[in-house]
């Protein structure tokens, strides 16, 4: 007698879906479980006994139990291979299990010794490879019911004990079981930040006109950005307000996210979903594994994944180990981390705009203008410092500033009221949905993700802004990739105005941003009016 | 000034283009009333004729009392608020016909036109500046102003509204000269700007309410800019501007002329560098420079500027050079730190003795090395 029932195995943010086929017949007494378990599933063998036996269901142990997980080459792990493997087991020997529904249904959970549920990460990802492959429903742990059903198209049940799924599948009256307990009981911290993040805006931020605009442009095309400037000139006041101005997120965008929280199991116990882009703000002691991913076991998520769709604020950069800075190279260019281990690959998605903070030296007190220099750091120290700003990341900013330290007088300025982040926000958005409109054909949202050879292609600036960014590349002022990013950003600052296509000063605006250069007053001004 | 003067040239003020150096080098000769009943009586025909439609339709007593409703008075030359430093235009240069002694001045605000003149500067700038630039223009506009000196501009975009607006952020005296009536603004988009000035400092214009900022009159008004002011500050201007005007007539009155610079790469402030390698204007980088440079003599001389001092500078050079023939940590004697040195031993010895006193090397056992503190 046999049965197959299903689930799914995550190698990263990618699921497979796995047949777990049982087969219960007479033979030499011994349960083999085949086709590359790892260890949970190898001790699914004995949670799924005891949860049969206490459950009122009869564990064969007179008879010969095989447990095929396929398809073989997939690597498989988890603890929640338990449901599937306990309810095969059932079917295996219970004509009354319904099999042509099994075959369409994905179980997922972890099983205790009682026959009680267990919660277990990753829940949203399983649904989502689940729901791809043809399955029609999927049973989960009941407090994870929220994240499954953010799929479409899948029938979800939420259940607190195996006698539930058995009683659900037969069409039988439901018996009663104490609930599960979440997975995290208290909510993510980020989360409980995003209220107090609502309270940072940009309408206490005085002055900094520069710094503003530049972030605005940032934020429209998602390019990555660096602040420099002396200690307590404001880069990290300015870094924590840019999520507030990148508008909600959209569906499919807070699924993905929400995919990464559920593998990281750190997903709120209330079942909310995040509709804000993140703000993460790893220090520059955080290890590896914490910044990009991996781990003993199972392969979580690292920040830059958790910022995804967000912004990844790397304050101080020059601390961060130069290993950290060389793997930071792939998130940053394709938008995706590949964390490789043995035989296993796992993926995460990691498209977030980087923020880059650094001050001019080591002590942080080193101002250009000798008036406001308070550094003591030798010149050689002071050297050194700025040397680790080159590189794979600094290579990839499109927009450098330096930021200067509040004056007095901007602080008493009767004339002009900061704009508020919900303005800002506003104007991203409507800059945003130029994007969008311009793009909808393609795989890419932004500015900053468009190809080189697409964007010289289909969307040039007008014939004089790329004759004159020709010039700068032959000239050896640009690189060629230089000239790519310059291009984009022109997009960005293009999309802010309303323009229809990049003109010169869009070019000489997204130059002067890279280069750190001061923008021309008349077109930090333009926006406003536009 | 006899009220029949005074409405003569509330009359020359309505119908003569701001500035024209005809009509203002005539009134200074002959007096507004004597030109006005020549122009009337067809003395000069060309002139009558120029101005006889406008001279027709004046009506300087409505205008003083409408303009008077809107808080707008006319200052002319003797009243106890005309400022003594646009006298100086009597002798100043003409430019494009622009020149002389404004006939009169209409005046919006709480306070005497005298009184902030007599202490003022101008910083003035393109209108295409960079965010440099403003950001300079403010922090100088703060600068002087909390210093006590006015800051007068043009209200123009860019470079004048920030140096405006750095003087009003520090609750300091500040004026806009402008090139239209006083009943309305110029440029619109900053009547925030001059509604606060005409309420807490003042506007001043030499084109009369009803005026529009015709393009010929911004360069009349920038000799008033200049000429109310103890010098003029220009930061960031093109090869071209319309700023370089305000500079080119504080030179010619002889008033000090500043710039700020700004890097060769930049076109907007190319004019700037231009004014400090052919007009000797001098490069201010702060508030401070540019009050040295107005204030009375010694009134702000500012100490110069010195690297940080190495205690080692007040050794003498002998002393010096032995001090570099020390070695760091191995000690050496006084015999091979001469012949490192170049200076005969005894003097060496001596020397030694001086630095030791003065915390510089170290004695062991009668050989010498470096103080590592």
């Amino acid at each position: 007698m046999w049965a197959t029932t299903r689930t799914v195995s995550l190698q990263g943010a990618v699921g497979h879906v796995i047949d777990v086929q049982v087969d219960v017949s007479t033979g030499q007494a011994q349960t083999a479980m085949v086709g590359r378990p790892d260890t949970a599933i190898t001790e699914a063998r004995e949670r799924c006994r005891a949860a049969l036996d206490n459950s009122g269901f009869d564990w064969p142990v007179t008879k010969r139990i095989t447990i095929l997980l396929s398809p073989a080459d997939v690597p498989k792990r988890g603890p929640h291979f338990d449901l599937s493997i306990a309810i095969g087991v059932i079917a295996a020997m219970d004509d009354q299990m319904p099999r042509a529904a099994l075959a369409e249904t994905a179980l997922i959970g972890e099983l205790t010794l009682d026959g009680r549920l267990r919660c277990v990460p990753g829940v949203l990802p399983m649904a989502m490879a689940a729901a791809r492959h043809g399955v029609r429903s999927i049973f989960v742990p009941e407090p994870q019911v929220a994240e499954a059903s953010l799929v479409k198209g899948l029938t979800v049940y939420g259940v607190r004990s195996l006698q539930q799924v058995v009683a659900i599948m037969k069409g039988e009256a439901i018996p009663d079981a104490p609930p599960v307990i979440p997975l995290t009981s208290a909510p993510l911290l980020s989360w409980v930040g995003e209220a107090s993040r609502d309270q940072v805006d940009f309408a206490d931020v005085m002055g900094m006109a520069d710094a503003r605009y530049s972030i605005e442009v940032a934020a429209v095309g998602g390019h990555h950005l660096h602040l420099t400037g002396p200690r307590g000139s404001g880069k990290t006041t300015l870094a924590e307000r840019i999520a507030g101005i990148l508008p909600d997120l959209d569906a499919d965008e807070r699924l993905e996210l929400t995919a990464i929280h559920s593998l990281a199991g750190s997903l709120p116990g209330d079942g909310q979903i995040p509709s804000r882009p993140p703000f993460r703000a790893p220090h520059h002691s955080s290890s590896r594994t914490a910044l990009l991913g991996g781990g003993s076991g199972r392969v979580r998520p690292g920040e830059v994944s958790k910022a995804h769709l967000g912004v990844l604020f790397l304050d101080e950069f020059p601390l961060f180990p130069r290993d950290v800075i060389e793997a930071l190279r792939e998130p940053l260019e394709g938008g995706l981390i590949v964390i490789s281990r043995g035989e296993e690959d796992a993926t995460f998605p990691a498209r977030s705009m980087v923020v880059v903070a650094s001050n001019p030296c080591p002590c942080g007190e080193f101002h250009p203008n000798l008036r406001d220099n308070k550094c003591r750091c030798q010149d050689v120290v002071r050297r050194n410092y700025r040397s680790k700003l080159s590189g794979p990341i600094i290579d990839r900013v499109d927009i450098t500033r330096y930021v200067e330290p509040v004056r007095q007088h901007e602080l008493t300025d009767v004339l002009e009221v900061p704009e508020p982040t919900a303005v800002l926000r506003e104007r991203v958005l409507l800059a945003r949905e130029r994007q969008a409109e311009r793009y909808r054909d393609h795989d890419w949202r932004l500015n900053a993700h468009v190809p080189g050879p697409a964007l010289r292609e289909l969307w040039p600036m007008v014939p004089e802004a790329m004759s004159a960014l020709r010039t700068h590349v032959l000239k050896g002022r640009l690189t060629q990739r230089g000239g790519v990013r310059v291009h984009r950003v022109a997009w960005s600052v293009a999309d802010l105005f309303g323009l229809e296509r990049p003109d010169q000063d869009c070019l000489i605006t997204a130059l002067a941003l890279r280069e750190g250069a001061p923008l021309a007053g008349a077109v930090v001004r333009r926006r406003k009016a536009s | 000034m006899a009220d029949d003067e005074r409405l003569a040239r509330v009359t020359l003020s309505l119908i003569g283009e701001p500035g024209d150096a005809k009509l203002t080098s005539l009134v200074g000769r002959l007096g507004a009333t004597r030109v006005l009943a020549g122009l009337r009586d067809q003395t000069d025909p060309e002139l009558s004729a120029d101005l006889g439609q406008r001279l027709a339709a004046a009506r300087p007593e409505d205008e003083l009392e409408h303009a008077a409703r809107r808080g707008v008075r006319f200052v002319v030359p003797g009243d106890e608020e005309w400022p003594s430093g646009l006298d100086d235009l009597a002798s100043g240069p003409t430019v494009d016909r622009r020149g002389g002694i404004p006939i009169g001045l209409w005046v919006r605000g709480p306070h005497r036109l005298n009184d902030l003149a007599n202490r003022s500067v101008a910083i003035v700038g393109s209108r295409l500046g960079t965010t440099y630039g403003e950001a300079i223009a403010s922090e100088l506009g703060a600068g002087v102003a909390q210093a006590g000196h006015c800051v007068v501009s043009g209200g123009a975009i860019g470079i004048d509204y920030a140096a405006h607006r750095g003087a009003l952020a520090v609750s300091g005296p500040t004026l806009a000269v402008l090139p239209c009536g006083l009943d309305q603004w110029y440029p619109k988009t900053h009547a925030p700007l001059f509604e606060k000035l005409a309420s807490d400092w003042l506007v001043v214009s030499e084109t009369p309410p009803g005026g529009v900022a015709y393009r010929t009159r911004f360069l009349s008004r920038n000799r008033l800019i200049a000429a109310l002011t103890h010098g003029t500050v220009v930061v960031e201007a093109a090869s071209k501007s319309g700023a370089l005007s305000t500079a080119n007539w504080a030179a010619g009155l002889g008033r000090p002329l500043m710039g700020v610079p700004g890097p060769v790469t930049s076109a907007v402030s190319e004019g700037v560098h231009e004014m400090i390698r052919f007009r000797n204007a001098a490069l201010v980088t702060r508030s401070e420079e540019v009050l040295e440079m107005v204030g009375e003599a010694g009134q702000y001389a500012l100490d110069f500027r010195r690297a940080q001092e190495d205690p080692r500078d007040r050794l003498s050079v002998d002393a010096r050079q032995v001090l570099d023939a020390v070695p760091v940590q191995r000690a050496a004697d006084a015999t091979s730190i001469a012949r490192v040195a170049g200076l005969r031993i005894p003097r060496v010895e001596e020397l030694l003795e001086e630095l030791h006193q003065a915390g510089f090397v170290v004695n062991r056992e009668g050989r010498w090395h470096l103080d590592p503190g």
